[in-house]
């Protein structure tokens, strides 16, 4: 029958390993047998639609090793499994990366904050409805895209960076982290690798089934935030339908050096366009070394959508991103 | 592993064909090796009763024309690139493949084009043609082929079929996606779609084969002198006496 | 008039339970030896049930048995629309085929994979326009219409016609059904301005929160029935008929309901309590049947959609002088509602036109089953209304305020196609009242201000719905304990009616709210007939009856007290405790002696005779089984005159953001007008809660049918965009007007529909104002929309869509 929403999980077995060691060695021995969970808010749903059934799931919530801010050499490193709320409340974050601070109580709403985590936020799988309903489509394994279509609903789907399946980067807090230039700490039973956050996110072009480089057996453990960015000039906002409980239409993160007037260097980055977070290098070089005014906002607004290939339903995101961008410079 | 075709769940939920089982890749290229490593072994204990090889030396005649070379080198990078890339995803390696893989593809289908109309009208067809006669040849040391040896016409018709059917499964595919070309539909109905991957993936895995085969008597060194050929252009008046019979073939002196 | 109850706030008795969650809804019962079942639910939009292999499912472990078409409709399904209870001919993706019991959810699931289901497809349709054009796909077996005694047809317009209709004309085929008043020639001659336009709106689901399970045993050879249901007496007849008890043998429980509005009014808009009914008698045992959100929002019914043409024509002076609409209603898989009927009234309500025509054609296409929500017509186009009002008034050198006063309906006033009058109507009073509530007159220089990106824009918003019924029955007892004891039937939807309507009982025999009982919740308790909790009807129509329920309870006490104490039963007096005689108190019984008395007296006093005549079946019933057990007053109510109007009027601020496209609500005030106010509190949160939903149709809620394949893409509540708690204005503010209605005893009309209405016109009215008066026709106005007409995008735009975007 077609995927529905039966309401009823399938029998999984739990794992609730408490230590590192245990955690990461669960994960490498059920390699994709083992789903990740953090607070749920991405796994419940496919579960209860039974449009996944993992063999098992390693909750992730209970590493304590995992969970936290805590101030390193050279900036912050946050807990994969700290939740959205704690970290929008954090001082820390606040004082020094409000960008991330603003990004994380953004997402969704209260009750999510409170149990979805960062490595889940940045994490979670696309949420293009005709692959969120179970369908087979190329995202799933399949050899179709049923948004990418001329009648296909595809509003809130891909401008830029399409390669047959056109879903975007659902996350509020990944384009800040890009903007950020924060490293992604990804661990495993063989070790550490320390990946460049704009590095973590794949496009389908490269992986199709995949929203980040993670492979089975390796778990987001940690994020660092390096001083670089720390009390720059920070801008993210998020247009959605809905002013909670909804996913971005377009968002932006954008940190700016400014000084005197004049921009030093930036890095800004938008989301909900591309399946991974979109990071405007165009922009940024037009506007590095400019003062920052009205006027180049408006002179540079347009480069942000340069190659954007708009589907059926979402043409409005091109004037909706240069808007964003030019609030954005604009600050 | 067992399965040839993979199935998925229609829009509707209806079981329809997705593919070809890429298990199946591994069975070739196990079959494959075993064939050709038995049949390297097997010449190697014949190699003694061999007569010995025909020299390279001496008046060269033409066998390939460059434009028929160029054909031929053109072909082997784009299927060579087009396996690469269709392959690679399925192995788990995260590359950037589609589009490499379509112009690969047109690129193919071009050449193969122009081969065909060449062949047609300014090529020997004749030489190419497999008749019954031919079947006769393994058979029969005494008989030597003309230009092209039973085992060549054998495995240029069994490529010629199974890129066809690349090709034209390929070029189908290619409509269902996006291109610089158009923009894609759903008009295909997935049972269909999901035929023309399994023809696709099969042919692949016919082409798979047929290649490794080829490269392997191209590497052969009984049969070096025509992979020279399909370099230089030429084979040596003694290579070809020695292998083809001179009746049925008049090349003309090469340059 | 000073009431003692009328008018005043009050602690439903429900209210500690709800807010405790201690409450039960039917999903919170069990029964020894209960199973569970699951349902099995259309694949395709369209198609036929071929053959169903159910052998393996129901040799597994814990499979207790299946319920199928077959079963329910042993003679074959009824050709027909409206849902039915399975079918073996889905018109709609998720309607139920078939139901299978296990001992547990997860075991009934897994069994209903081993199901083989061979289902035939079927052409489908989603956009009504689509099904219209010729040779387009019928929606239905039989046509793509329904036409009343005579079955299903084919409607087909000329691919010109419909074209020409998309491309923005006055459809020129002829239509289904319409009426007319006035003379709408010289109407639009004598017009000095004159707007002619498409517009469409969207259908969506009614989201309620309590999902239609139900859970069903049979005991004794009585059918008990755990529901979920907005009219629990009225429900109790039909419902038995579809399970196929007699009414005698069928209780009906449903103690509390997560949400109604319209879509479980009436039995057959929730055919599928019966599942468990059917399911249980047959296998024998308790079935609880758990619906999931997604089949809430597949089988639960929408939101009509409307594709139309209207013109209308303003006079100088600003009167509006004729009004010409053409509807395509989409009619959902399952055949629909009157929305577009509703809509041309509610126009003819609120504006006083002095001529109209009305034309409508009613579509059928594959998506969910259609029928009355909230203001069905009415809330849609007012929404649509209401920015051409605003451009007439702009056109015409007007004050938005004063064309809508000048135009708005008034005590003496007629409406619709038989020009019925208003029982009352104070429409310029509301629209005073707001004016001043909202300072209308401070702030609307501020129209179209800007600041930075974003600039200020306001509306109007009149809603309108017919908001009284009568011809219902009343019990009232009055225990030999003293308490009165209110029977009422209306349903527990959570707007606490039938707690405020039974005040008017308490009201008359002045009793304390503390010593009355609502007796309600179970049919088995014994309640009178009372009309469906739709149309904003029930304060009207309910406090008639318990009013004259009451009132008859107080002649027989007073006849009780003369025939025992002497003297006329004219010179009792009352005082909620004691009867007594005027002349001299001291001579007089206690409530709880005459309600002895009139148990011992029997006969008419304990409902035991010389009932009222025209009693209804379900009332007949409950009165003969309550009979002798205390005295009582039972009540037919007689039926009203004219039309008794719930009024509401919407100011509201906006800032609309030209860079992302998004509004905020700066403030909002919705002013009632619904004759006698029955419970303030009640009413404020009708008006709130209205607000919220006005927000959701005017620029949110979306309801999206796959093109390619059928599929529904709004399935849970985020993709609804039902609004949020911070798409909505911090602060509501309510008022209302406040004055009787004659033809209700304590003067109280309905209101439930007009405020959500008023605000979605409100709404849409305001965005037209930040834009400088650019009319999107169209409801909802998204965030794509707005900014798509800033940026001057045309491309994502589909004209006149339906379950699709707008963009």
């Amino acid at each position: 029958m077609v995927a529905t929403s039966h309401d009823v999980m399938p029998d999984i077995e739990l794992y609730q390993p408490t230590d590192e060691a245990n955690a990461l060695e669960l994960a490498n021995t059920l390699g994709s047998d083992g789903w990740l969970l953090g607070g749920g808010q991405d796994t419940y749903g496919w579960l209860k639609d039974r449009n996944k059934s993992p063999a098992a799931m390693i909750e992730l919530t209970q590493v304590d090793a995992w969970k936290g801010v805590k101030e390193i050499a050279d900036g912050v490193e946050i807990g994969a499994v700290t939740t959205l709320t704690e970290i929008t409340n954090n001082p820390l974050i606040q004082s020094k990366f409000g960008l991330l601070a603003t990004a994380a109580g953004r997402v969704a709403s209260p009750q999510i904050r409170n149990v979805g985590t960062l490595g889940g936020n940045v994490a979670q799988d696309a949420r293009c409805w005709y692959y969120r309903r179970g369908l087979d489509c190329y995202r799933a394994g399949g050899n179709i895209c049923y948004a990418d279509s001329p009648e296909g609903l595809n509003r809130e789907h891909a401008i830029f960076g399409a390669s047959r399946c056109v879903a975007v980067s659902p996350s509020d807090t990944a384009p800040a982290l890009v903007a950020l230039d924060a490293t992604m700490v990804v661990s495993s039973t063989s070790g550490q690798r320390l990946i460049p956050a704009q590095d973590f996110f794949v496009g389908p072009a490269r992986d199709i089934v995949n929203m980040t480089v993670l492979n089975d057996g390796e778990i987001l453990t940690a994020v660092r935030l390096p001083n670089t960015w720390a009390n720059a000039e920070f801008y993210f906002e998020k247009v959605a339908d809905r002013n909670v409980w909804d996913f971005a239409l377009v968002n932006i993160a954008a940190a700016i050096k400014v000084s005197g007037g004049t921009i030093e260097d930036a890095r800004i980055v938008c989301g909900a366009v591309e399946c991974t977070p979109r990071r405007l290098d165009a922009v940024e070089n037009a506007i590095r070394g400019q003062q920052r005014s009205e006027q180049l906002a408006e002179q540079v607004a347009a480069i942000a959508t340069d190659g954007a290939r708009p589907l059926n339903y979402n043409h409005f995101k091109l004037p909706l991103m240069q808007n964003l961008v030019k609030r954005a410079i604009r600050g | 592993m067992g399965e040839i075709v993979r199935y998925k769940r229609d829009v509707w939920g209806e079981e329809v064909i997705l593919g070809v089982s890429w298990d199946l890749l591994w069975v070739v290229a196990v079959a494959v090796l075993i064939l050709l490593a038995a049949h390297a072994i097997i010449m190697a204990a014949l190699a003694n009763k061999k007569m010995d090889k025909p020299s390279a030396e001496g008046r060269r005649v033409l066998r390939h024309e460059v434009v028929d070379r160029l054909f031929h080198w053109i072909m082997a990078a784009s299927v060579l690139v087009l396996m690469a890339t269709g392959v690679a995803p399925i192995l788990g390696l995260r590359i950037a493949w589609l589009n490499i893989h379509w112009i690969a593809g047109l690129l193919l289908t071009f050449v193969v084009i122009a081969h065909i109309v060449r062949s047609l009208f300014w090529q020997d067809f004749k030489s190419m043609i497999l008749g019954p006669g031919d079947f006769a040849e393994p058979f029969d040391s005494a008989k030597k082929p003309g230009k092209y040896s039973f085992e060549q016409k054998g495995m240029h018709w069994a490529v010629t079929v199974v890129v066809l059917a690349v090709i034209a499964t390929g070029l189908l595919l290619f409509l269902q996606i996006d291109s610089p070309f158009w923009d894609r539909t759903n008009s295909m109905p997935e049972d269909q779609l999901g035929l023309m991957f399994l023809l696709h993936g099969l042919s692949t895995l016919a082409l798979i084969a047929l290649v490794a085969t080829h490269i392997y008597f191209a590497i052969r060194p009984e049969k070096l002198f025509y992979t020279r050929s399909m370099v230089s252009g030429w084979i040596s008046e003694d290579e070809m006496t020695a292998n083809h019979d001179t009746s049925r073939w008049s090349p003309k002196e090469a340059d | 008039m000073a009431y003692m109850h009328i008018g005043k706030d009050f602690v439903p008795p429900d209210v500690v339970g709800k807010v405790t969650g201690r409450i039960k809804y039917s999903e919170d019962y069990s029964r020894d030896g209960m199973v569970y079942a699951r349902l099995l639910t259309s694949p395709v939009p369209h198609g036929r049930v071929i053959n169903i292999d159910a052998s393996e499912a129901l040799a597994m472990e814990g499979v207790f048995g299946i319920l199928t078409a077959d079963d329910v409709y042993p003679d074959g399904e009824p050709q027909s629309p409206g849902l039915k209870v399975l079918t073996n001919e889905p018109t709609l993706i998720g309607e139920p085929i078939l139901a299978i019991a296990a001992i547990d959810e997860k075991t009934a699931e897994t069994a209903m994979t081993k199901i083989s289901l061979t289902i035939e497809r079927l052409p489908f349709v989603l956009d009504p326009l689509d099904s219209l054009v010729e040779g387009g796909p019928d929606a239905y077996n039989g046509g793509n219409t329904y036409i009343f005694r005579e079955g299903f047809a084919q409607e087909k317009w000329t691919t010109d016609q419909v074209a020409s209709f998309r491309s923005g004309n006055e459809p020129t085929a002829e239509a289904q059904q319409g009426w007319a008043y006035g003379d709408l020639e010289a109407g639009f001659a004598a017009s000095d301005f004159i707007h002619e336009t498409t517009f469409s709106t969207a259908g969506y689901p009614h989201m309620s929160m309590e999902p239609r399970s139900a859970m069903a045993y049979w005991e004794n050879g009585k059918c008990y029935l755990h529901g979920t249901s907005q009219s629990l007496s009225a429900i109790a007849e039909p419902m038995a008929a579809i399970v196929g008890v007699p009414l005698e043998d069928f209780v009906f429980i449903n103690e509390a309901t997560g949400g109604g509005f319209g879509q479980r009014a009436r039995a057959g808009s929730i055919p599928s309590m019966a599942i468990p009914a059917k399911l249980s008698q047959k296998i024998n045992r308790p079935v609880m049947m758990r619906v999931t959100r997604e089949e809430e929002f597949t089988i639960g019914g929408a939101r009509q959609g409307l594709q139309g043409w209207i013109k209308v024509g303003f006079k100088s002076d600003g009167t509006m002088a004729a009004m010409d609409m053409y509807c395509i209603s989409d009619n959902g898989g399952k055949g629909g509602g009157g929305d577009a009927n509703s809509a041309a009234g509610g126009v003819s309500a609120l504006y006083q036109t002095e001529a109209m025509r009305f034309r409508n054609s009613s579509i059928g296409t594959n998506t969910a089953h259609r029928g009355a929500q909230r203001g069905p017509g009415e809330n849609q186009i007012m929404a649509i209304m209401a920015p051409i009002m605003d451009k007439a008034a702009e056109a015409l050198g007007l004050d938005r305020l004063e064309i809508r006063k000048l135009n708005a309906a008034q005590n003496g006033d007629v409406s619709g196609s038989r020009s019925t009058p208003f029982t009352s109507a104070y429409m310029p009073e509301a629209l005073e009242q707001g004016a001043a509530q909202f300072d209308w007159e401070g702030k609307k220089s501020r129209a179209r201000q800007t600041n930075g990106s974003k600039v200020r824009g306001f509306g109007i918003g009149q809603g309108y719905h017919n908001a009284g019924r009568s011809g219902m029955d009343g019990i009232v007892r009055l225990m030999p304990s003293g308490r009165l004891a209110v029977h009422n039937g209306i349903g527990n939807l959570g707007t606490y009616s039938y707690a405020s309507t039974s005040r008017a009982a308490a009201e008359v025999l002045k009793m304390r709210w503390e010593d009355c009982d609502v007796i309600t919740g179970r049919t088995d308790r014994h309640l009178p007939i009372t009309s469906p909790q739709d149309g904003s009807n029930s304060i009207f129509t309910n406090t008639r009856t318990c009013f004259g329920a009451a009132q008859d309870l107080l002649v027989k006490m007073k006849e009780i007290a003369a025939m025992d104490l002497g003297g006329d039963a004219a010179d009792y007096e009352i005082d909620g405790s004691r009867i007594y005689q005027q002349a001299d108190s001291s001579v007089g019984m206690t409530y709880a002696e005459v309600a002895q008395r009139g148990i011992e007296l029997g006969g008419k006093f304990s409902g035991e005779d010389e009932l009222p005549e025209d009693l209804n079946r379900l009332t007949q019933l409950s009165v003969s089984r309550l009979a002798g057990s205390a005295l009582m007053g039972v009540y037919h109510d007689p039926r009203h005159n004219n039309n008794p109007p719930g009024f509401t009027v919407t100011f509201t601020e906006i800032e609309l953001d030209k860079e992302t496209g998004k509004i905020e609500i700066l403030d909002l005030v919705s002013i009632a007008e619904c004759g006698t106010v029955v419970h303030p509190q009640g009413l404020a949160n009708q008006l709130r809660g209205g607000a919220v939903w006005g927000i959701g149709l005017s620029v949110l809620e979306r309801h999206l049918y796959d093109p390619q394949n059928g599929l529904p893409a709004s399935t849970g509540y985020w993709q609804s965009k039902i609004p949020t708690y911070l798409d909505t204005p911090a602060n509501i503010g309510t008022g209302w007007v406040d004055l009787p209605d004659p033809e209700n005893p304590v003067g109280a009309r309905g209101i439930g529909e007009p405020a959500m209405g008023a605000v979605s016109a409100a709404l849409n009215a305001a965005i037209t104002d930040a834009l400088g008066g650019h009319l999107f026709d169209t409801a909802p106005v998204t965030t794509d929309m707005i900014i798509n007409h800033i940026a001057g995008v045309s491309e994502d735009a589909v004209p006149l869509a339906q379950n699709n975007f707008r963009g």
